[in-house]
This record gives C-alpha cells, sequence and structure tokens, in this order.
C-alpha cells in the first residue's frame, strides 16, 4: 500500500548549506548505514581547511586537519568546553551538581562524534562489518552510562535509563520530529513505509512482554521470597531470547529485506556525485573512537556518581533526572537530526532513527545489562517497576497505533508529545525512595510484605 | 511441496467442497494436509463382502493419517493404565494417543458434513473443531480441578495465537523468502475483534477482584454472577460470529482454491457417526487419564501443572492443526493459515470457555472466568501483539520470529512458576496480598 510510494517518492536535497551536501555525499554510501546515523550527519559541517593549510610541516597539518575534522565537525562542538570544565570541577571539588551538569552538557556533542566515527571506520570495514558496528555502537552513551551504572550496583539508575531513553525515543523524538514535520508541511501529504515502523512495533512488544512478566509473576506470587529467584531466571531467559531477537532483526534488515530500511534518497542532480570518501584514515579513526569511549566513560562515571546529588540539591527525583532528563541528553543529536529530515518531509529517516533507536536499547542495551550483570554477578532483572512498565506499554502502545497508517500530520506529533509531557510530569511528581542496592520497590514490596505476614 | 504426492491431492479433492459446510479453513487445512491417500489394493483382494467393505473402512478411518504411527499409543495407555504402570507413563501415553483421535475427530466430521449439508455441517464444524479440548475440559471439570481447566483452555488460545500462527508466519515467510505474501486483512480482523471481546470477558472478573479487595465477601459472589453473564454474553457473540461466517460474509471465511476435482464422501454417513462417537468415547476415556494423571507427572517430572497444562496439553491438542497451518504457508496460502490459527483461538475463547462455565454452573461448580493475573496478562499481550502483527496485510518471517519468540517468553514464565496449585477450588492462584480477604474467606 504505502509502501511503494516511498520509492517513486523522491526529491531532490534542497542544497541551501553546506552541511546539507556533505549530508548527501555520505548517503550515497550504502556502507550498512541505517537511518539511526544518518540523522546524526544532519548536525555535522564541512570544516574548512584554508585555516591550517598555510601551516608549513605536512605531519603536523595532517594532524591538525584531522582534529580538526573530528573536534570541528559538529555544530555541536561549542558544548566541547563543558568536558574540561567538568574534568576541571571534579578536580577541584567543586559542588557535586555542578559536576553532574557539566558532565551532562559534555556527553551531548561526545555522543554524536562517536557515531561519526563509527561511520567513518564503516568506510574501512566494508557494509556488513560496518552495519553492525552501527547497530552495536549506535547508542553507545547509552550502553556505557548503564554499564558504569552496573559496575555501582545502582541497577534502579540503570533501569531509568535506559527506560527513560525508550520513552524519549518513542514520544520526544518521534513526537516532536512528526509534530514540526507536519506543521511545516501542511499542505504537502507526509508519507512513510508502514513496514519499516510495523516491525519495529513489534519488536517493542516483544520487549514489553519482557518486561510484563516478571513484573505481573511478582504480583501474582504468594511471596517476595518465592519469587525473587523465578523472577532473576526468567529474565535472564528472557534477555537471551531478546539477543536472539535482535540477531534476527539484524539479519532481517541488514541482508533479506534491507529495501525496507534503507533510506532512499537518490539525488541525481548535484554535482560532486560519489566522490565521496572518508574524512580520516582507519587507524586514526580508530584511535579517537578509543579516545571518546574513555572520556565518555570518564564524564558517564562522573553522571553515575553525583546524579544523587544533583538529586537532592535540585530537588528533583532520581528517578525523573534518569529517566527525563539522561535520555534527553544522550539522544539530542538523534533528536536534532530527526527533527531536520521530518522538515524535509523525509519521515522514512526521520521514524528510522526514533524506533530503530528504541528498539536497539529495548533489545540490545536492556538485555546486555541483564547478561553482564550475570556475568558479574549482579542480581539484574527485567521487573521494571509499575508505573514504569505501564509508561512503556503506553508508550509502544500508542506509537504503534499511531504509526498505522502510513501517513502523518501535526496532531499526531502532539498526541505523542503530550503523552511525554504528561509521563515526565509523572516521575516528576512521584518521589520514591532511591533505593541504592536493588529493586526499585515502591507499591509491589507493600503488598508482598504483607502477603508476607499473612502466609 | 505441490502434488508430488497422493495426500496432496487428497486435500484438494476435499477442499473443493466449500458449500458442504465445509467453509472454515480451521477443517479445510488442518486435517486434509496430514491425511494420506490409502491404499485400496491391500483390501481388494480378501473375499467376502462384507468384509471387505469393513477393512476399507478401517483402513481409511486408521490409516488415513500420516499421525496413525502414533495411534499404539492408545491401547498402550489403556494397558499401562489397566496394569498400573507408573502415572507418569499413562500420562505420556495418553497425549500421544490424543494427537492422532484430534485430526480424526474432525475428519469423522466432515464426513458427516457432506451429508447434512451446508448449515448444518457448519455448525458441526463450529462445535467440534476443537473437540479434544472441550472434552479435556469437561473431565477435569468433573473432577473439579478448575484450575486445569482454565489452564488448558488458556493454553489453547495461547499456543494458537502464538505458536501456530508464529511458526506458520516463520516457515512461510522463509519458504517465501522472494515473493509478496498477502492475505486478506478482514478475516483477522474479525477474529481479533472477537477475542479482544473474550479479553475484556475475563479482564473484568479480575479486575473486580483488586478492586474490591478491602470489601470482605461479596467478592467472590459478584465475579461468580458476572462470569455467568459474561459467558452467556460470548455465546451470543459466537452465535453471531458463526452467522456472520457461515450466511452473510462467508467470502470472507472461503479459502480460495479454484482446482476442480469431484470428491464425494470416502465414508457412509452411519459408519462415520458410529466411528465418530467411538473416537469420542476412546477420547474421552484418554482425557480422563490426562486429567487423573497430570499432578503425579508434574510430580514426578519436576514440572508445575500450569506448564504442563498451559504449554504442553495444548501442543498435544493442536498438533494435527500446526502442522496443517504450516504448509500452507510453506505455499505461500496464508489465508487458510490465518483461518486455522485465528479460528481455532477464537473458537476455544468464545465457546469452549464459556461453554465450561455454563457447564460448570449447571453442574453446581463454581468456575468464573477469572483467571489470575500473570494468564489474563499474558493473554492480553498474546492478542494485542497478534492484532499488531496482522494489521497489514502482508507477511514475512521477522513477523514469525517475534510471535514464536513472545511463545517462548511465555513458556520459560510458566516453567520458572513454581507456585503450588491452590487446593481452594474456585480460584487460581491470586495475588494474596491484593485480594487478602477474599482469598482467604472464600
Amino acid at each position: 500500500m504505502a509502501s511503494s510510494q516511498s520509492s517513486s517518492h523522491q526529491e531532490p536535497w534542497l542544497l541551501e548549506n553546506g552541511n546539507l551536501k556533505s549530508l548527501t555525499k555520505e548517503m550515497r554510501h550504502g556502507h550498512g548505514r541505517t537511518a539511526h546515523n544518518l540523522s546524526a550527519t544532519s548536525l555535522r559541517k564541512k570544516s574548512d581547511l584554508t585555516l591550517i593549510s598555510k601551516i608549513p610541516y605536512v605531519c603536523l597539518r595532517q594532524m591538525l586537519a584531522n582534529l580538526q575534522e573530528v573536534v570541528f565537525g559538529t555544530k555541536l562542538f561549542v558544548l566541547f568546553p563543558a568536558i574540561p570544565l567538568a574534568i576541571l570541577a571534579e578536580c577541584y571539588g567543586f559542588g557535586r551538581p555542578w559536576v553532574f551538569a557539566l558532565s551532562l552538557l559534555g556527553l551531548i556533542p561526545l555522543a554524536e562524534r562517536v557515531s561519526f566515527l563509527t561511520e567513518q571506520i564503516a568506510y574501512y570495514t566494508g557494509p556488513t562489518v560496518g552495519g553492525l558496528l552501527n547497530a552495536t555502537c549506535g547508542n553507545a552513551t547509552e550502553l556505557i552510562i548503564a554499564i558504569l551504572a552496573l559496575k555501582e550496583h545502582k541497577i534502579a539508575l540503570v533501569k531509568y535509563s535506559l527506560l527513560g531513553s525508550i520513552l524519549s525515543n518513542l514520544l520526544l523524538v518521534l513526537g516532536t520530529s512528526l509534530f514540526c514535520g507536519g506543521l511545516y508541511n501542511l499542505r504537502s501529504e507526509q508519507k512513510y513505509d508502514r513496514r519499516q515502523a510495523d516491525v519495529n512495533s513489534l519488536m517493542l512488544l516483544l520487549a514489553l512482554l519482557c518486561h510484563l512478566l516478571p513484573m505481573l509473576f511478582r504480583f501474582a506470587g504468594a511471596s517476595a521470597a518465592l519469587t525473587a529467584d523465578p523472577t532473576l531466571q526468567l529474565s535472564r531467559a528472557s534477555s537471551i531470547v531478546m539477543l536472539i531477537a535482535y540477531a534476527a532483526y539484524l539479519f532481517f534488515q541488514m541482508w533479506t529485506h534491507r529495501q525496507l530500511f534503507e533510506a532512499e534518497e537518490e539525488s541525481e542532480g548535484d554535482g560532486d556525485v560519489a566522490e565521496e570518501k572518508p574524512a580520516i584514515g582507519f587507524w586514526s579513526g580508530f584511535a579517537w573512537l578509543l579516545g571518546m569511549t574513555l572520556i565518555i566513560a570518564l564524564l558517564s562515571e562522573y553522571v553515575v556518581a553525583t546524579i544523587q546529588d544533583a538529586s537532592e540539591s535540585w530537588g528533583l527525583s532520581v528517578s525523573f533526572l534518569s529517566i527525563i532528563l539522561l535520555p534527553i541528553v544522550g539522544n539530542a543529536a538523534e533528536h536534532a537530526g530527526a527533527i531536520i529530515f521530518a522538515f524535509k518531509n523525509k519521515l522514512d529517516i526521520s521514524l528510522g532513527v526514533a524506533l530503530g533507536s528504541a528498539t536497539q536499547i529495548a533489545m540490545f542495551v536492556v538485555p546486555l545489562c541483564v547478561v553482564v550483570a550475570w556475568i558479574m554477578g549482579i542480581n539484574m532483572d527485567l521487573d521494571f517497576n509499575i508505573l514504569e512498565t505501564g509508561s512503556l506499554a503506553l508508550a509502544i502502545i500508542a506509537t504503534a497505533f499511531t504509526l498505522q497508517d502510513g501517513t502523518s500530520h501535526y496532531m499526531k506529533g502532539t498526541v505523542l508529545l503530550l503523552c511525554y509531557v504528561i509521563i515526565g510530569a509523572c516521575f516528576f511528581v512521584s518521589n520514591p525512595p532511591f533505593n541504592q542496592a536493588n529493586v526499585i520497590n515502591s507499591s509491589g514490596l507493600k503488598m508482598t510484605t504483607k502477603a508476607v505476614f499473612r502466609v | 511441496m505441490d502434488m508430488e504426492n497422493g495426500d496432496s491431492k487428497g486435500l484438494i479433492v476435499e477442499k473443493e467442497h466449500h458449500h458442504n459446510g465445509r467453509t472454515m479453513p480451521q477443517n479445510v487445512s488442518s486435517t486434509s494436509i496430514l491425511r494420506k491417500k490409502s491404499d485400496p489394493m491391500l483390501v481388494s483382494n480378501i473375499r467376502f463382502k462384507m468384509l471387505r467393505q469393513f477393512l476399507a473402512n478401517l483402513q481409511e478411518v486408521i490409516l488415513g493419517t500420516k499421525l496413525a504411527v502414533l495411534f499404539p499409543a492408545v491401547p498402550l495407555a489403556i494397558v499401562a493404565d489397566m496394569y498400573s504402570f507408573g502415572r507418569p507413563w499413562i500420562f505420556a501415553l495418553s497425549l500421544l494417543g490424543l494427537a492422532p483421535l484430534a485430526e480424526r475427530v474432525s475428519f469423522l466430521t466432515e464426513q458427516i458434513a457432506y451429508y447434512t449439508g451446508a448449515t448444518v455441517g457448519g455448525l458441526l464444524n463450529a462445535t467440534c473443531g476443537n473437540a479434544t479440548e472441550l472434552i479435556i475440559a469437561l473431565f477435569a471439570l468433573r473432577q473439579n480441578k478448575i484450575h486445569v481447566v482454565k489452564y488448558s483452555l488458556l493454553g489453547s488460545i495461547l499456543s494458537n495465537l502464538l505458536l501456530v500462527l508464529g511458526s506458520s508466519l516463520l516457515c512461510g515467510g522463509l519458504a517465501n523468502l522472494r515473493k509478496e505474501q498477502r492475505y486478506d486483512r478482514k478475516q483477522a480482523d474479525v477474529n481479533s475483534l472477537l477475542l479482544l471481546l473474550g479479553l475484556l470477558c475475563h479482564l473484568l472478573p479480575l479486575m473486580f477482584r483488586y478492586a474490591t479487595a478491602g470489601l470482605e465477601n461479596s467478592t467472590a459472589l459478584c465475579t461468580l454472577q458476572l462470569s455467568r453473564a459474561s459467558s452467556i454474553v460470548m455465546l451470543v457473540a459466537y452465535v453471531a460470529y458463526i452467522f456472520f461466517q457461515l450466511k452473510t460474509h462467508r467470502q470472507l471465511f472461503d479459502a480460495q482454491e479454484e482446482e476442480e476435482e469431484e470428491e464425494k464422501a470416502v465414508l457412509g454417513f452411519w459408519s462415520a457417526f458410529t466411528w465418530l462417537v467411538g473416537m469420542t468415547i476412546i477420547i474421552s476415556l484418554l482425557s480422563e487419564y490426562v486429567v487423573g494423571t497430570i499432578e503425579a507427572a508434574s510430580d514426578s517430572w519436576g514440572i508445575s501443572v500450569s506448564f504442563i497444562s498451559i504449554i504442553l496439553l495444548p501442543i498435544v491438542g493442536n498438533a494435527a492443526e500446526h502442522a496443517g497451518s504450516i504448509i500452507f504457508a510453506f505455499k505461500n496460502k496464508l489465508d487458510i493459515s490465518l483461518g486455522v490459527a485465528l479460528g481455532s483461538a477464537s473458537q476455544i475463547s468464545m465457546f469452549v470457555v464459556p461453554l465450561s462455565v455454563i457447564v460448570a454452573w449447571i453442574m453446581g461448580i463454581e468456575m468464573d472466568l477469572d483467571f489470575s493475573l500473570l494468564e489474563t496478562g499474558s493473554l492480553a499481550f498474546s492478542i494485542i501483539v497478534t492484532a499488531f502483527a496482522l494489521q497489514d496485510g502482508t507477511s514475512h518471517y521477522m513477523k514469525g520470529v517475534v510471535l514464536f519468540l513472545c511463545y517462548i517468553v511465555i513458556s520459560a514464565c510458566f516453567f520458572v512458576h513454581k507456585i503450588p496449585p491452590p487446593t481452594n477450588q474456585t480460584t487460581v492462584n491470586i495475588g494474596v496480598g491484593l485480594s487478602s480477604g477474599s482469598g482467604l474467606t472464600a
């Protein structure tokens, strides 16, 4: 139905400014790139090489060019100064909320740069490895934060931040994209291929089942003592199933049905056809990636360590900070990209960004965390609490319904966005005691303790 | 997969016959696909005509299915029971014996439908399509094992929606990777709506209990009344569905097969009828064994009763339909596969379940529609995910993968769910904390 539209529906790029051009160049390159990565490119700008061409030494010049490409290649580079500031603030023992805020700011450009570097490496490794790399590193920031939080046994933080990332992708990123795209293209038809959205919805529903069952398990079970162990076993089994599902999804996406996921853009008109090449070398890209990952890890550690203090000094609950604020920061680059593509009425790419990212977190990062926790001997299960699971269920079902018919208008965006606002408000006012050790336990434990006494 | 062998010919022959009340794809596929054309040569050299006819008849009924290899399990189960072997053995043998019997019953129902005409035949199919499940449920009810009734029916719905449908879409998607796989989504929509109605009928008693957790005594009675009223509503809905399917909108449900071949009934009416009665009695016997030995099997295997009755029982009961559905998916005839899986699920949800409640009512047993939280949650989720998967009228293997994995997760959940079944006869394990009062006072 709507599926045939997307291929016939091509329009030349609007090449007003430099960064768009570089974006088209990169897109032609089918190096296993999903829409998810494509979006980040919209924030890039063509760096100006005239400045450094005056430097005499070749070696130095190359290094500076490289540096310029990596550091200044994004519009978000204005936020880079936050990184040294965060480190300074930590070293000189400033207020911990300051460290938290600066680290968060510093993470924004880093998240974008990591996906840039991944793409650069993908140029050298070929489509399959590149695609796999993208599929695993696409949400590197979230993954690193989650694993560091896991290391400090802050399981609630892991769960909250991953849940928040899914919610933010589904409702905030998608909502603003549809809203802005709908308003900007008020008179033109906004179509997309609903099959891609369907696959993602199904994957998210499977993820929802994996979160739902442990929770129901706990509510249905007689006592906490009786259910804790089975819940853990169930969560681990579910995580393995989810990873299998994600592997099948990658296979589906990269081999058998790649036409569903490729952003079919073939701007034939512009001059610089096909002479696009990686901006930096393989080893240089690799080294940068390692370095960036280390910095991200450092900042993530600050974030994880200081979130409690920030929460106390700002009077915001930890759940609000980690469900709402953290993901906004982590997804900032993708968010901007999705909106820009929605403005251009390329909803397929916007959907690919938002849904692909949500699927990746739900089906890859979350089960990976459970498995890593298992290896580390930490008892992390998939049982989010009822409020969180309820929000997740609503977000997934609302999104799936919204994307049923292959067309869009701004009202859909408005509704999704308002759903996000309400969920945000809900977590803003809910202030559960933050339990460092393990479960989120607000209502569930109360009920089960009652049961323990009775049985 | 096309017609290399005898049995697929027999299948087309039978499929022709829309007007004999064979409109439900459920019956077309599941059963006929597993049949093989029996070879009359074997019996033709026997002298007496009477005996020859009898043997031909016997061969047609007993050996007419590929599942005939499982028939020996039937006498073995009976022998095991008589000589009092280990009860888990009786359970396993009875389960194996039920698989071919379930297929044969629907074969016989079709044979009878040839003689009775479209309407009666359609009604017969609508009631006997899941005869095995119904008989097991009734026997469990007679032995007051209400949780087994609920679990097995719930499991049958789950298995049809997720396992049968999921593996069909998966196999069909992989076999037809380059082709477009389409189906008529209107049929799927009708079934989804019916299943949603069924879900509501299970959801309300559950929420009822949670909502009135504080009030002590009234809940059990109210839930029971509500369940009985809901059951009547469900039966009304099922009658309307039959009417819709057989009279006003039959084109939605017709399996569109156009191969021209004349077919006729292989059995006489009375012969088929006698066989049907005989088979039903054997099924009853085996069902009684199954119900009677399920706890013993659960104890000796270390698997919970809920897992056995939600996962194992339905796999056996649906084996024939399952195989048929997958074979049709291989041939890219998804309409029939969907008809089998969804039709069977709605039949159980809207006919067998309420019928069990009504029968229990007549027998004075207090069975309500309140499955427990975990079970209702799984049911709700299965219905929603199936409805979403079937929204767009096309299919690919990823849909099958997701549905199948959902089934795996749900099975894993019931596998680790080792809470002892309640001694209390009305309720399956309740969330004690919430329904504190009712759980203890009931």
